[in-house]
């Protein structure tokens, strides 16, 4: 070989060895969390095909929504219920799957599955270590009564198995699906605990946009948005700042159920009332957070809403101030919540903001691995990316959704193209991903005041 | 200043919730016994049942401490526990406890001083 090529090829191998940091000291729980994360996306417990991931996928925020569910193939499981006979009925309606990502459940019992039953659209599962526990035990899934056996996360796989992964509607274990051993239900938990944010905010922070600046005030506000009351610091606990005789992730009825006009019903489906936490029912739902809301609609137990302005004007509806929790606000401060549009518009651009300051947070967390070549295979590095560009397009939807921050979107599309890029390069994947987080910090920068 | 009048609307909406938690999570019917997660082998007795009284609701079980009574309530899930003959579980009544039968509890707030929440009847046939 000439001088010259052995000169290239080894300028074209020093380039894609960029000499790697130290890692990072080794997480107790890595290999735990990385079995979890196994059998949440492949494991399907000898069922109907359905994996944690059918309805989780990590791609689309831990959930599924209508758009979503579009791009899926008429054989994802999902479906199961269009291609199993033994599900044909009384297992799901798919129409009301695919138009308004409404999956079905049997919380009030299993005695009259054709007419017995509730519809609800399926919730994220990241920031989980915030949003579970209370004075009054845990609170899972949208009315807080998702797990049984003890309640807890590390329960809930089994309640979903017997739900959604059976083969038939008879529901035997053993034939018609397995349980999840000990093992496996202590790794799904510590994975899912290992999702989205290990941290509460801080309210009020340093934002800088006028209009998410104002709508944090109102947000704050017991006078006016009173929102931080059962969402304290924008998550999913009670403030415990207020005389309160319990603590933590709690459940109120706010008349979601009374809405007018609800899509579902609009349908012409069966749909019966969800009448919310217990056998019968005592018409409550579980506060979700509200950090990782905007880009994980539609809005409430029952995807009544689509958009997160439209959810916060449900609080100056009669729907919400006639309810049981709207009676307790008007109680405790003299009126219930009454925002103009205006204000309306302020609450849902903070919630817009600091939705896409953890999209930021994530994707950075993704590509910083990349980044310092800190991944341990090729696969788990072009995952992370695929999550960092998937990240970066919801920040990038959240904010010019709500007309915010133009030049924040512009570092994002920019982040978003080196990402991509990152993806495919065989040499300079860690030279792009640094690029990446250059411009996802500076589009942080744009969005909130950074020390 | 949140008035008083809220607090006692509080509590009395958060102990609807304490009290409805024994009637919560549903598929506990297809879970065989001594299976449930975090509860079975930690917080639920089993034992024979020796005497059903369908008019005090309640049945004496023969637990591993000796013999002791379980009270019942209208909101105590009677599940039958089908499993180990490969068919399908179902809710069940008092009526469906016979003497012998295998039986494992769960008391209200895994208190043993409380009524049970549910009791898993095994069923051979």
């Amino acid at each position: 070989m000439k001088p010259i090529a052995v000169l290239i090829c080894g300028l074209i191998l020093l380039a894609g060895c960029h000499t790697p940091s130290p890692p990072p000291t080794p997480d107790p729980d890595a290999e735990l969390i990385e079995k979890g994360r196994q059998i949440f996306f492949n494991e399907t417990f000898e069922g109907n095909g359905r994996t944690c991931g059918t309805c989780h996928p990590a791609e689309n925020n831990f959930a599924i929504d209508p758009t979503f569910i579009a791009t899926l193939p008429d054989d994802d499981p999902l479906f199961v219920a269009e291609f199993n006979p033994d599900l044909k009925e009384n297992f799901e309606n798919t129409r009301l799957i695919r138009e308004l990502g409404l999956i079905t459940e049997n919380l009030d019992g299993f005695d009259d599955l054709a007419n017995k039953f509730t519809l609800r659209g399926v919730p994220h599962t990241l920031g989980l270590r915030f949003t579970i526990d209370s004075s009054l035990g845990p609170r899972t899934g949208w009315s807080g009564d998702g797990s049984p056996g003890d309640g807890s996360l590390r329960s809930f796989a089994t309640g979903a198995v017997i739900q959604h992964f059976t083969k038939t509607l008879n529901r035997m274990p053993g034939v018609d699906f397995r349980l999840p051993t000990d093992d496996e239900l202590d790794a799904l938990e510590a994975f899912q605990f290992s999702l989205g944010r290990q941290q509460e905010l801080t309210l009020p922070m340093p934002l800088k946009g006028t209009v998410a600046k104002r709508g944090q005030e109102i947000f704050n506000d017991l006078t006016l948005g009173k929102c931080s009351a059962c969402h304290f610091n924008a998550g999913a606990n009670f403030s415990p700042n207020l005389p309160f005789p319990a603590s933590g992730n709690l459940n109120f009825n706010t008349g979601v159920e009374d809405l007018p006009d609800q899509p579902q019903d609009l349908t012409g489906e069966l749909v019966p009332p969800d009448d919310g936490f217990g056998i019968p029912g005592d018409g409550t739902f579980n506060t979700p957070s509200l950090v990782e809301a905007a880009d994980t609609g539609p809005f409430f137990h029952n995807n009544s809403i689509e958009t997160i302005e439209g959810s916060v004007a449900f609080y100056n509806g009669d729907a919400f101030n006639n309810s049981a929790a709207g009676q307790l606000i008007v109680q405790a401060t003299g009126s219930g919540i009454n925002l103009d549009g205006t204000q309306v518009v302020q609450v849902a651009a903070f919630l817009r903001v600091i939705n896409a300051l953890e999209n930021i947070r994530q994707s950075i967390e993704l590509l910083e691995p990349v980044a310092k070549k800190h991944h341990q295979t090729v696969e788990q590095g072009l995952r992370a990316l695929d999550l960092a560009a998937a990240e970066t397009e919801d920040s990038i939807m959240v904010l010019s959704g709500g007309g915010l921050h133009p030049q924040a979107v512009k570092f994002l599309k920019e982040a978003l193209r080196l990402t991509n890029k990152a993806k495919h390069s065989v040499f300079s994947k860690s030279r792009l991903a640094r690029e990446a987080i250059e411009q996802q910090e500076k589009a942080r920068a744009e969005l909130v005041e950074t020390s | 200043m949140l008035k008083l009048s809220f607090i006692t609307t509080l509590i009395c909406v958060l102990m609807i919730g304490a009290f409805a938690v024994q009637a919560e999570k549903a598929t506990e019917l297809f879970i065989p016994m001594e299976k449930s997660p975090g509860l079975s082998g930690e917080y639920t007795v089993m034992g024979k049942v020796e005497k059903v009284n369908s008019g005090a609701q309640s049945i004496t079980m023969s637990g591993p401490s000796g013999s002791y009574t379980v009270k019942l309530t209208e909101h105590t899930f009677i599940y039958l526990d089908r499993s180990k003959a490969q068919q399908s579980n179902s809710y069940g009544t008092l009526a469906d406890c016979e003497i012998g039968d295998l039986v494992e509890v769960k008391f209200v707030d895994n208190s043993r001083n409380k009524p049970i929440e549910w009791i898993k009847v095994q069923k051979a046939e």
